[in-house]
């Protein structure tokens, strides 16, 4: 049996934490040099949004990717499973590969004015666990932390955490095919959200 | 220049002796807007006076956008809301009444329910204990004994809003007791309306969850915007409208020639649509959905061509929305520089689950805080707010003048329009404002207390 720290965490909302129960190391942490690798992949994943190189950043997902940001309200303590928004319901993204694609075409247009000049961002990526869930998928979560600076001292922060559904490639890449990301907040604190996460 | 303004509860109710001075001077706003002209000054979006006023005589009186029927199943469904910074709860009593009340506790004023929404019986307070029923009574006083032979507990339930009123499954709220019926002060603008609100004969529901953030910007910065700009379309949203262009190009420049009309509604409302023979819905579930041919003969082939679909709209003072995604939303006030968004997604009842789900996905793809146009938009109106206090800047008018004269009966839609290019819904919208602004509201005029009229009279 795993030690108590290695197995998933139980708050953790989202079928993404459904393991694969006959795959023996469902749930443990993986090792030092596979938790390297996935530690590299996240720093460079945040330096590829922070050098606004989105059609780059598209690339880390896999085709049938869902990519997820619910709402979180403030709920009763006995009504505190419904904090977070349900599948189906309105999202902060609610995304696929195309509609990303989208998204970032319309960056590269020229005519983006929200962003035009650019907004200055930091990707600040730590906490990150990553445990099996079959053969050849992990599962990841990090935390972030987001600082926008914008024009002359337009500031945002954006805090949150992320569960990442990630496949090992043949190669022995990564490619995330699910990703559920839980802002840090109720009423958001920034007039958009004209980063990715 | 000034006048007393309310020394009167807005709670309607004469507490004891309780008595308020004038706290607060009422500026007269008739030079501050030329609706007949198209200028604005610029200090109705940064003043706080004037702000203060704001709050006294437009949301203390206008009917206010609170929530939809949808939300509210069962009795103790609740929703906490604002009209202008008043925190309201909403609830469902046991007898499935939708009801309002001030959030905030009887006692000493802490705000009662702070939850978003959920279900419960009762409403009891943090802080010492008081409790209140769905019908907004008070329940239960711990230590009741020490309270003086007076003390009764039916003098101290919650505030209640008394006037609530439900149009095709909006419920609005208002202060005014004796509010003129809702129905009266949209008058021709249910036309409008009905064109998002009344396409399916079950009618509207709306999706869970508020999408809700905070940004820079005078409310009315949004509210006129949406009841009078189609003028910023195409260049506000360029990237936006490459994007869901077949082409992957830009508005060609014909679209300027756009045909279509804006309503504008001599309280204040507005309504602005382009007019095609085959005006269509964006997203393509939807738009295969429909049967173009029903809505024509439900809604009637003007309504069809015209404000079905694409176009924008605004209930005065701070409810819009738009018919294309089913976008229905609130401008907050939070201060003269700031407004907090509250947007929610609307379909249709009669919608199979995939089609709903397709509205859903290109309303929050396009509008919302992370919506390829809103993006656009707010980014306007926190760079108009953000330079607004320099004195200069500020002494600078700004012009509504396009389609000044426009105004006519145009024969085919309902109550005055003009261009679909105009400012001519903007211009009502302040004139009307204006209006509202110099007139005392039913707080400053009514219930006087029988210790008043024995003064007066004297
Ligand atoms: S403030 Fe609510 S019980 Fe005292
Ligand atoms: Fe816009």
């Amino acid at each position: 049996m795993a030690p108590p720290n290695n197995t998933a965490p139980a708050d953790a909302a989202g079928s993404a934490e459904a393991v694969d129960t006959s795959f023996e190391q469902s749930g443990e942490l993986v090792d030092a040099e596979l938790a390297y690798r996935v530690q590299q992949f996240y720093f460079l994943e945040a330096e590829l949004l922070d050098d606004g190189r989105y059609a780059d950043w598209l690339d880390i997902f896999d085709d049938d990717l869902f990519y997820w940001a619910p709402l979180r309200t403030n709920r009763l303590r006995r009504q505190a499973a419904l904090s977070i928004g349900a599948e189906g319901e309105a999202a902060y993204f609610d995304e696929t590969r195309d509609s990303l694609a989208w998204r970032i075409r319309r960056y590269d247009s020229g005519m983006a004015w929200a962003e035009d000049p650019p907004s200055r961002t930091r990707h600040l990526i730590s906490n990150i666990t990553a445990r099996w869930k079959s053969q050849n998928e992990l599962l990841v979560r990090s935390a972030f932390l987001v600082y926008r600076n914008r024009l002359q001292t337009e500031t945002d922060l954006y805090s949150g955490g992320r569960t990442d559904q990630v496949r090992i490639t043949d190669d022995g890449g990564f490619r995330i095919s699910r990703r559920e990301i839980l802002f840090d907040a109720n009423v958001l604190q920034a007039k958009n959200l004209s980063t990715f996460f | 220049m000034s006048s007393d303004s309310s020394n009167t509860s807005p709670a309607n109710q004469a507490i004891g002796t309780m008595r308020r001075p004038p706290l607060s001077r009422n500026i007269d706003v008739s030079t501050l807007v030329d609706a007949d002209k198209g200028l604005i000054d610029r200090s109705i979006y940064t003043n706080e006076e004037i702000y203060g006023q704001e709050m006294r005589r437009i949301f203390a009186r206008n009917w206010l956008f609170l929530a939809h029927t949808s939300q509210f199943q069962k009795p103790g469904d609740f929703f906490t809301t604002f009209m202008g910074e008043d925190p309201v709860l909403v609830a469902m009593d046991k007898q499935k009444n939708i009801r309002a009340y001030l959030n905030s506790c009887r006692h000493r004023g802490v705000r009662l329910c702070r939850a978003d929404e959920g279900r419960t019986k009762m409403f009891t307070c943090t802080y010492h204990g008081w409790s209140f029923d769905l019908a907004g009574a008070l329940q239960s006083v711990p230590n009741q004994d020490a309270y003086p032979e007076d003390f009764q507990k039916e003098n101290w339930g919650l505030i209640e809003v008394p006037s609530l009123a439900v149009y095709k499954g909006l419920i609005f709220g208002s202060w005014d007791p004796d509010a003129e019926p809702l129905e009266e002060t949209l008058g021709d603008m249910r036309y409008y309306m009905d064109a998002m609100l009344d396409r399916d004969p079950e009618g509207t529901e709306v999706v869970g969850g508020v999408m809700k953030w905070q940004l820079e910007g005078n409310w009315k910065l949004a509210a006129e915007q949406f009841a009078t700009d189609w003028y910023h379309v195409n260049m506000s949203h360029a990237s936006a409208l490459m994007v869901l262009s077949p082409t992957g190009k830009g508005p060609k420049p014909e679209v300027v020639a756009t045909p279509g009309r804006q309503y504008l509604s001599p309280k204040g409302h507005g309504a602005g649509f382009p007019t095609h023979p085959k005006s269509r819905f964006d997203a393509a579930p939807v738009h295969e959905y429909y049967d173009y041919d029903a809505l024509r003969e439900r809604l009637g082939d003007e309504r069809v061509e015209g404000p079905l679909t694409t176009g924008h709209a605004t209930v005065f003072p701070s409810f819009s929305y738009l018919p294309v995604n089913g976008s229905i939303r609130v401008w907050h006030p939070k201060g003269p520089d700031k407004m907090e968004v509250w947007a929610w997604i609307l379909v249709d009842k009669s919608m199979p689950q995939e089609v709903k789900d397709a509205q859903r996905l290109y309303n929050l793809r396009t509008f919302g805080p992370s919506g390829i146009f809103e993006a656009d938009d707010g980014e306007n109106w926190s760079e108009v707010q953000a330079i607004s206090h320099g004195f200069v800047t500020n002494s600078v008018p700004l012009n509504f003048q396009m389609g000044v004269g426009s105004e006519r009966e145009d024969g085919v839609y309902p109550g005055t329009t003009s261009e679909l290019y105009s400012d001519a819904a903007g211009r009502s919208f302040y004139r009307h404002w204006a209006t509202q602004m110099n007139t005392p509201a039913w707080h400053e005029t009514q219930h006087k207390t029988a210790e008043d009229q024995a003064e007066s009279d004297q």
